[in-house]
């Protein structure tokens, strides 16, 4: 990961600074991994979400669905970075849920289609799934897309911490 | 594994089950709407399980459960059965034998390591696999690792290692997703997908591919993706475990994402 890059240290433009004390006292601290837009880089971001959510109790179906759907949301995002762009992917756990943000820097100003296979996977496999464009602050005229995908509990909430 | 070594072995029971074979003669002229139908194929299954048995002790060590095998064994059994034709003048075990026998090795085949996981781990993910069956069972939902942890009498992190260990199983080559009609039987059809794709956009493209799947692939992926079953009902009634349904998912995911890929050009860059 890139956790000794320079620029990864410094607070993206515009975007205010992550806190890591979390408000939410059900929240763990949020996860932030960073990697090259590529697909053979994915396998990092499907063993920390399941990592994650296998440590936060999640029961093992839902750990199997965020890891696929770690795996799709980023696959549609790897496939339309703009050249030698990073792969941003955010994660909360907390008592609610599993929240992810995932974003790339692309050239394509379009946000991922809805009515897409893929985007029906998605959707089956988490409780809600968003997709939002922005142009990038960097002035260089590519624009930041995201997923944010989000899953609950499945009633299981009452053995955390156990 | 030598083939003739099982057949012997086959071969010195067949007396008992050369009695069973009219009940083929009949079974072919029942309509499987009539009530004997149903009846004689369980009677047929049944009485042939010892068969289905032996095959899978014959893999067992291998590292697959015990549970497992038997289970993959009797689906081959079963689709012996229901493909067996007594006209063709060869008797049931001659047909069954190798069905079941393909039936186990298709099962390693989809279900081999993909790296040299230490043994002791290959018993902590079988002992962590089945006991997601029968906690899902228990509770009517799938369990947490706590609950795993609870029920099998291993510390968290053991589970965790278990749970981790199933994803280290093969899943290299997506070619193998592209069988023939030789599959696990379906029990009940699967609907067409036209209804299931309606609002789909790229579901032309989707349609060419679901049909190149093995029945296997595309049954877990219409269920899980338009059925909204669970990985575990999934398991259950397919018959194979929660982890391997999630391979198999993720496998079958990877090989339409990439087919889509190479095919269906995106060309949204245009508005740039």
């Amino acid at each position: 990961m890139s956790a000794s890059d320079p620029d990864w240290l410094r607070s993206p433009a515009g975007e205010s600074e992550p806190s890591v004390a979390n408000p939410d006292p059900g929240e763990d601290p949020p996860v932030e991994v960073r990697v090259s837009a590529e697909a053979t880089q994915l396998s990092v971001m499907r063993a920390v979400v399941g990592d994650l959510a296998m440590r936060a109790d999640f029961d093992v179906d839902s750990i199997a669905d965020l890891r696929l759907a770690v795996d799709e949301a980023c696959s549609s995002l790897v496939r339309r970075a703009a050249a030698d762009a990073w792969l941003l992917c955010r994660f909360r756990c907390g008592t609610e849920g599993l929240t992810l943000t995932a974003e790339v820097t692309s050239n394509d100003s379009s946000a991922p289609r809805t009515d897409t296979f893929s985007w029906r996977v998605l959707s089956a496999l988490t409780d809600t799934v968003a997709s939002s464009v922005e142009a990038a602050e960097d002035g260089t005229g590519k624009h930041v897309v995201r997923i944010e995908l989000r899953k609950g509990r499945m009633g299981t909430s009452d053995v955390r911490g156990l | 594994m030598t083939s003739g070594d099982s057949e012997s072995t086959a071969h010195s029971r067949s007396q008992r089950y050369d009695e069973l074979a009219p009940l083929f003669v009949e079974l072919s002229g029942v309509s499987k709407q009539d009530p004997r139908y149903e009846e004689l194929r369980d009677k047929l299954v049944t009485e042939h399980l010892p068969v289905a048995q032996h095959i899978a002790r014959r893999f067992s060590h291998r590292g697959e459960s015990q549970e497992d095998l038997t289970q993959v064994a009797t689906l081959g059994l079963i689709n012996a059965v229901d493909r067996f034709d007594p006209h063709r003048g060869v008797d049931f075990l001659s047909y069954a034998v190798p069905t079941i026998m393909g039936e186990v090795r298709r099962h390693f085949r989809d279900t081999g390591w993909a790296v040299r996981v230490p043994r002791r781990l290959q018993e902590r993910h079988l002992s962590v696999s089945s006991a997601i069956a029968t906690l899902s069972q228990e509770l009517g939902r799938a369990p947490t690792p706590s609950e795993l942890a609870t029920h099998i009498g291993i510390s968290k992190d053991e589970v965790y290692q278990g749970l981790e260990a199933g994803n280290a199983y093969r899943s290299s080559s997506l070619d193998e997703l592209l069988t023939n009609t030789d599959e696990i039987p379906l029990g009940d059809a699967i609907g067409t997908e036209d209804s299931e794709l309606g609002e789909v956009e790229n579901r032309e493209a989707i349609r060419p591919l679901l049909d190149e799947l093995g029945e296997r692939e595309r049954r877990i992926l219409i269920l899980r993706f338009f059925r909204s079953m669970t990985q575990t009902q999934i398991a259950e009634q397919v018959g194979i475990s929660q982890m391997h349904v999630s391979r198999l998912l993720s496998r079958t995911l990877a090989w339409l994402r990439e087919r889509l890929e190479t095919e269906v050009p995106t060309n949204s860059t245009a508005n740039e």
